[in-house]
């Protein structure tokens, strides 16, 4: 038990690597992250590495393929910090969004359709943002005057009313699904796509973009008027509307982002697969993203990415894995299950944790149990 | 008038918490409302503050009817509420907690000077400026609601349960700045379980029982009450 509680306490909220971080002066603060992106630019051929790279790629998937599902599980972990992590917001049916955005982009390209528009994919990208926001805002309108498991519930029941509905209405062609949707534009100097099935390199660099703008985008907002709204909501509502802060608006914007950054994932993840259909948009997929924002840190971007990362990474990893014998893949729900209990037991806060979060958690522990 | 209430009730669900509640608040007073536990003194404050939507009845504050208007924009008209118990943003530091307090407001310079002036009340909160609300005791947490709800610079004060919890010492001290921002010229609204501090502080007085008011006076004139002093002073 003790190693384990070292391992997951490797460094406090204000000490280690964090603290560090926080000390340097802005210029290598930058470099550094500049550093950690032309890293993620590279992964790709991080199996060339001799030693250390054959360890990291999956043995089982093809590892850009791989790549590729972290990036749009990350921009995934990364609206739903917003909700949740910022806002405060429990929000347990974030699937519907990426389903909302993903089905406008069939919608709208497939030759499937019955619209028979067949858009370029550029061209769905900015409508189905569009669609993606109202679709928050719809949702949010009602429901966001409920709190905490009540808010909960309902959004739970919206992502399986968005499944429900693409299984069972022949618009959005259930099991079927779409298939042949077009992939994003540009050729090689030979002529040949960049963007395609066979090779997974280029939607992955386009997930990493999209990342590195989203962050820059949420960053900001954060630390505007609008993100100390947020944190003031997530802490305390009703003090919040003291303050006079307009909490229903600002929530209502916290679901439309969220769902705006989901819909992108549903645009990437449309676009590369080329096919969907209504099983891809399971109620464990919203769970599964909401795990990661937690154990990766909620309400800290960084613990954001992590936590989208390692939750699409270690599937992919165990997959072809042989542990004593056995498919380490068929385990992989067990070994997260495992994994977030002991995160949960050990470090609450998650992996990178948000300093305010950790503090709101210590004092809402003394509420439950006055000492 | 400042504040004037008439014929509030509310509703939790289906049970009703007020009970048809009227009561006034003149400029420049500190006016108390005592009851017990459960009495709906809490609620009152809701129903003000617009956190909770009433049944039926009338809020007007400064000559304007309020009662439908959103908590936040009554916050804007210069409604400042200090909530009970642990009302902080505990991840916020003190002066994070204050800024916050001062949410609707522009200016700068104003700001800064209200700031100094929370300080100068609480010199305690200076001392702790940097460090997380989650972090400070009881008696400070309940020093900085009051302070951060002074930051909007307000017209009424609402302060629900400023002594709840605390020192004997503390109680003693909280009153003395609370009679002492009214000096300054913030009208106060207080709900207390502590009758005895706050009839000897207030201008005047509502006694609530259950959801009703059943008596209202001259703080003195309460004071000296021998059902309120029975009921409430802990004195036969």
């Amino acid at each position: 038990m003790t190693t384990v509680q070292t391992i997951l306490r490797w460094r406090g909220p204000d000490g280690g690597v964090r603290g560090w971080f926080g000390r340097q002066p802005r210029l290598v603060r930058w470099t550094l992250l500049a550093a950690i992106a032309a890293g993620a630019y590279a992964l790709p051929y991080v199996g060339e590495v001799p030693v250390i790279g054959p360890q990291i790629v999956t043995e089982g998937v093809d590892w850009r393929t791989a790549l590729f599902n972290i990036s749009y599980f990350v921009l995934l972990a990364l609206g739903l910090n917003v909700v949740v992590g910022f806002a405060g917001l429990l929000d347990l049916g974030y699937v519907g969004f990426f389903a909302v955005g993903a089905y406008t982009v069939a919608l709208l390209a497939s030759p499937n359709s019955d619209f028979k528009t067949n858009w370029p994919w550029l061209a769905t990208v900015p409508v189905a943002i569009v669609i993606t926001m109202i679709s928050g805002v719809l949702l949010g309108w009602p429901t966001l005057r409920l709190r905490g498991d009540y808010l909960a519930i309902v959004t739970l029941g919206f992502a399986e009313i968005i499944r429900i509905f693409a299984e069972n209405t022949t618009l959005l062609r259930g099991d079927r699904g779409f298939s042949g949707i077009p992939h994003p534009p540009g050729k090689h100097a030979d002529g040949t796509p960049i963007f395609g099935v066979r090779d997974a390199g280029p939607y992955y660099w386009l997930g990493v973009s999209l990342i590195i703008v989203i962050v820059l985008a949420i960053r900001n907002l954060d630390r505007s008027r609008v993100g100390r709204s947020w944190l003031a909501i997530r802490e305390d509502e009703d003090a919040a509307a003291i303050m006079g802060v307009r909490t229903f608006k600002y929530k209502l914007w916290a679901f439309a982002i969220g769902a705006c950054v989901g819909g992108l994932g549903g645009v990437m993840f449309a676009g590369q697969n080329g096919f969907m259909n209504s099983a891809s948009f399971q109620i464990q997929f919203s769970v599964l993203i909401l795990a990661g924002v937690v154990m990766g840190g909620s309400g800290n971007i960084a613990g954001a990415i992590l936590g989208g990362a390692l939750i699409s990474y270690i599937p992919d990893r165990l997959r072809g894995v042989e542990i004593a014998g056995q498919d380490a893949f068929q385990y992989r729900f067990l070994m997260f299950g495992i994994a977030i209990i002991l995160i949960m037991i050990f470090r609450p806060q998650g992996l990178i944790p948000s300093r305010r979060r950790a503090m709101e958690l210590k004092d809402r522990a003394k509420e439950v149990a006055p000492q | 008038m400042l504040l004037e209430i008439d014929n509030v009730t509310l509703l939790y669900g289906r049970i009703q918490a007020l009970h048809g509640i009227s009561l006034t608040v003149n400029e420049g007073e500190i006016v108390a409302l005592i009851g017990a536990n459960g009495a709906g003194k809490t609620t009152t404050m809701r129903a003000i503050s617009g956190l909770r939507p009433i049944a039926s009845g009338r809020i007007r504050f400064a000559g304007e009817d309020i009662t439908k208007l959103r908590a936040d924009l009554r916050t804007v008209r210069g409604i400042s509420q200090a909530p009970e118990g642990r009302g902080i943003f505990p991840g916020m530091s003190v002066l994070e907690n204050l800024e916050m307090g001062a949410y609707t407001r522009r200016d700068s310079a104003g700001i800064r000077a209200d700031l100094d002036r929370v300080y100068g009340l609480f010199p305690r909160l200076k001392e702790r400026a940097k460090q997380v609300g989650g972090t400070l005791s009881g008696g400070e947490q309940q020093m900085l609601t009051i302070g951060r709800a002074l930051m909007s610079r307000p017209k009424l004060l609402l302060l629900d349960e400023p002594s709840m919890g605390l020192a004997p010492m503390l109680i003693q001290q909280i009153f003395s700045i609370i009679t002492e921002i009214n000096q300054q010229g913030t009208t106060i609204l207080l709900v207390e379980q502590n009758a005895q501090q706050a009839l000897s502080r207030a201008h005047r007085a509502y006694v609530l029982e259950t959801g009703r008011i059943v008596k209202s006076g001259t703080g003195t004139d309460l004071l000296h009450d021998p059902a309120v002093k029975d009921a409430y002073l802990g004195v036969a």
